[in-house]
């Protein structure tokens, strides 16, 4: 019984393959509200499902949600729709909760990791559908150059990237040092690998933002965000920052 | 005086904070602020030093909680003194070299915030804090080296720096996550006290807890401060504005070294770490100098060079002295800063008249050319090869006598004479009209460089580390077995002086004009213009990893 709500768990908190569900389902619906519902809930019902069945997180699970992460940021690091980037680099963020699962966490806690992770997503996906509203698309190397034309957008976008791959102070970061915590205490390897999705995280927001704000854009008639929309974005990612500087203070 | 170590980051971080929110309004007057800001910061961080120099008592200040402690002692308060002094120097600096430039509040901005991510990092109390700091820094560098938007160049370049800090980050978080398993704190203090309490209690896999951390932030350190195959993004820099360029290589590459001087407590337990530091900046030091010479490019030379100096740095902490390595990165932080300041001026000056002086040095290095009347060479010989030695072991004398027990002064004595006598060779090869006059300048040259180098790193030694035993650690860390170096010591002078002997000789039959020499030659020099083909074989991997997660995605239908 356990095995299968393990499998049902590693839908919702992607293992590869099953991982697969979760992309495909992302990518076939087109509404950006109803992506951020997605984004926000679905991790929350795989912590629950382990939580509520209570189910006793086998060594075996890390190394394989090491791969998926792995997996999953390596393959983002080529696409170009934003909103395909964002759902590949949910299931890398989400993988590696089952690391942070095998520790010594609280429940409660572990919900606020998702949300940790979702929660720069899904502002991602918010900034993505204002790109999308000026340029009809959300996608790198088609439009480049945003940093001169819309300054204000291309500071938000910079910044929620650097929360989505686990910079420092944003949420992330504490899940990502929690995560190495445990796995360094298990075994060199399993930390190596999470470095290695770390690092190609990095690598794959850099890409992202070269895409999208880097060179002479030609598009100067759009208009950038309004100083409310601007300040509001703003505002969530400082609360983002303070919410992420409280979660370090618990690794103690 | 409490109250100052906060005071220092939380100044540049406010005008930082300012100019982002006020931007629109604040204009040009973004710049004032900024540098008015910087001025208080540089008074605060000399007001901080002079407390250290004048109490002999190391303070910290906590947030309350785990971290976001802050550490005022000697090394942090030298850091700081330099980080502020040449943050305030770029900013005077670029009020006017940036005006004409998009984006002028914002490169004041990333400045500002540059500054008090450095100032944190250097006073960071606690392993969190300091991974925060030394994260943000990449971070922040990776924005001010692509501050043109426009160019791609630019940007590329800045991944480039980005992603191999990010090799070096993750080290040291997994460092940081070992020390805290061991000893259940971040506190730096805590850490070192618990490890110097009870050095080799803690293991990991097998291997002394220390050992490994050791390596981890020599990775760290090597990340940081361009060491050989993590270089590559150094020279490359160059598309980032001047100002950025002169603080990068003058405040920021050199963090290798405050790194090995931080964690000197977990260095002195290790085996093997400081010779790796050793080796690595050795061959750093040489790869950097040599494509330093095949440089056409005035930044990019300055770039290589800074390789070979961090290098050096990273090779006076593998030999064991840490604070000669502190004062090394204060040099060549203050005259590497100058000379990327005024690479802009020397460039726009010789676009418009060539005024180079036709000179005994111009003849020699430009042309080629070396005077028929020369001194006796046996003389000259005599002179290349005694001068540097009196002089070194003058200056050591007068230091310490007991210097010369330590393996590590002897390596640098070594150095320093090679350099010395290098020098002096190339210096009668130029047979000046007046070469009793050259050489008398050049020797004295030297041994003002050589007397004030020794007494300044001992200073240096006495206010770092106060501890006299602590001291002698360091130095025993560092060493090797008296038969192994007295034998390496042995086989490198015989190289050496075999090679000087080589190119006397060849240059006196003129070898290197027969074809196969000429060929050998020129093959050496086809490797060193494409800097190895290191950067090569980055690109081709980055290609195929690329190629291989698009295949990937096709393979898996972008599911």
């Amino acid at each position: 019984m356990s095995q299968a709500w393990l499998l049902l768990a590693g839908l919702f908190l992607p293992l590869f393959p099953l991982s697969m569900v979760f992309n495909d389902l992302f990518n076939r619906i087109g509404n950006g509200k109803l992506r951020i519902v997605l984004l926000m809930v679905w991790p929350q019902i795989g912590v629950a499902i382990v939580h509520a069945a209570g189910i006793d997180v086998p060594g075996w699970i890390m190394v394989w949600a090491l791969l998926t992460a792995l997996l999953y940021g390596f393959r983002s690091l080529v696409l170009r729709e934003v909103s395909l980037w964002v759902s590949f680099v949910a299931t890398s963020a989400w993988a590696v909760l089952w690391l942070v699962m095998t520790a010594d966490v609280a429940w409660s806690e572990l919900f606020y990791y998702a949300l940790g992770f979702s929660v720069p997503l899904a502002l991602l996906i918010v900034l993505s559908g204002e790109l999308e509203t000026r340029f009809g698309a959300a996608y790198t190397g088609l439009y480049n150059g945003i940093a001169e034309t819309l300054p204000r957008l291309s500071g938000v976008l910079v910044i929620a990237v650097l929360a989505v791959v686990a910079t420092p102070v944003f949420p992330g970061f504490s899940v990502m040092m929690a995560a190495i915590l445990h796995a360094s205490a298990q075994s060199l390897v399993t930390a190596l690998l999470l470095l290695l999705v770390w690092l190609v995280w990095g690598w794959t927001g850099a890409r992202l933002l070269h895409g999208l704000i880097i060179g002479d854009s030609k598009h100067t008639t759009v208009s950038d965000l309004g100083s409310g929309r601007a300040w509001s974005y703003g505002a969530l990612l400082v609360v983002m920052a303070v919410i992420g500087m409280n979660m370090i203070g618990g690794l103690a | 005086m409490g109250q100052l170590i906060v005071l220092l980051p939380a100044l540049p971080l406010l005008t930082g904070l300012m100019i982002h929110l006020l931007a629109g309004q604040l204009g040009r007057r973004a710049a004032r602020i900024s540098v008015s800001m910087a001025v208080v910061a540089f008074v605060v961080a000399v007001a901080l030093l002079a407390y250290m120099l004048s109490n002999d008592a190391s303070y910290q200040v906590s947030a309350g909680g785990s971290w976001g402690i802050l550490l005022a002692d000697p090394l942090s308060s030298l850091m700081a003194v330099l980080i502020s002094g040449i943050s305030l120097i770029v900013r005077i600096y670029s009020v006017r070299y940036m005006v004409e430039e998009r984006g002028y509040g914002r490169f004041f901005m990333l400045l500002d915030l540059m500054t008090a991510s450095l100032l944190v990092m250097v006073a960071a109390g606690d392993l969190i804090t300091l991974l925060i700091a030394w994260h943000m820094v990449g971070v922040l560098l990776y924005f001010l080296l692509g501050f043109d938007t426009r160019s791609a160049t630019a940007s590329r370049y800045a991944f480039w720096t980005l992603i191999t800090y990010r090799i070096g980050d993750l080290a040291l978080v997994l460092a940081a996550a070992l020390l805290f398993h061991a000893f259940g704190t971040w506190s730096l203090p805590e850490i070192f006290a618990q490890i110097s309490a009870n050095p080799g209690a803690h293991q990991y896999f097998g291997i002394a807890l220390e050992e490994v951390v050791g390596y981890l932030l020599a990775i760290a350190a090597f990340a940081r401060s361009a060491q050989f195959l993590l270089h590559t993004w150094l020279p490359y820099t160059m598309d980032g504005p001047s100002p950025v360029s002169a603080l990068m290589h003058a405040g920021i590459v050199n963090a290798g070294g405050f790194l090995v001087n931080r964690f000197a407590p977990v260095f002195v337990n290790t085996d093997g770490v400081l010779h790796l530091l050793f080796v690595v900046g050795l061959i750093t030091a040489i790869i950097g100098s040599v494509l330093m010479l095949t440089q056409n490019d005035i930044k990019k030379a300055l770039g290589y060079s800074t390789m070979g100096q961090m290098g050096f740095m990273i090779m006076e902490c593998g030999v064991g002295a840490f604070s000669l390595a502190i004062y090394h990165l204060i040099a060549h932080g203050l005259f590497k800063g100058t000379l990327f300041l005024s690479a802009g001026s020397v460039i726009n000056e010789a676009r418009q008249h060539d005024g180079v002086p036709k000179q005994d040095l111009y003849t020699f290095v430009v042309e080629r050319k070396t005077l028929k009347r020369q001194q006796p060479w046996l003389v000259m010989a005599a002179i290349t090869l005694a001068v540097p030695i009196v002089i070194l072991f003058l200056a050591h004398w007068m230091v310490a006598q007991d210097f010369y027990q330590k393996q590590g002064a002897i390596v640098l004595l070594f150095f320093g004479w090679i350099t010395g006598a290098q020098l002096l060779f190339a210096t009668y090869r130029m047979g000046a009209q007046n070469a009793w006059r050259l050489v008398g300048m050049v020797i004295f040259s030297f041994a003002i460089i050589v007397l004030g180098y020794t007494v300044i790193s001992h200073a240096f030694d006495l206010f770092l580390y106060p501890d006299e035993a602590f001291r002698r650690q360091i130095y025993a860390a560092a060493g090797i077995d008296v038969f192994w170096f007295d034998l390496l010591v042995v086989l490198t002078t015989a190289i050496i002086v075999a090679g000087w002997v080589l190119t006397y000789y060849s240059e006196q039959n003129r070898l290197w004009r027969k074809d196969q020499l000429n060929h050998l030659w020129l093959g050496f020099y086809a490797l060193v213009s494409r800097e190895f083909y290191l950067t090569d074989l980055y690109a081709w991997m980055t290609r195929a990893l690329l190629q291989a997660a698009a295949r990937l995605n096709v393979m898996l239908r972008w599911r």
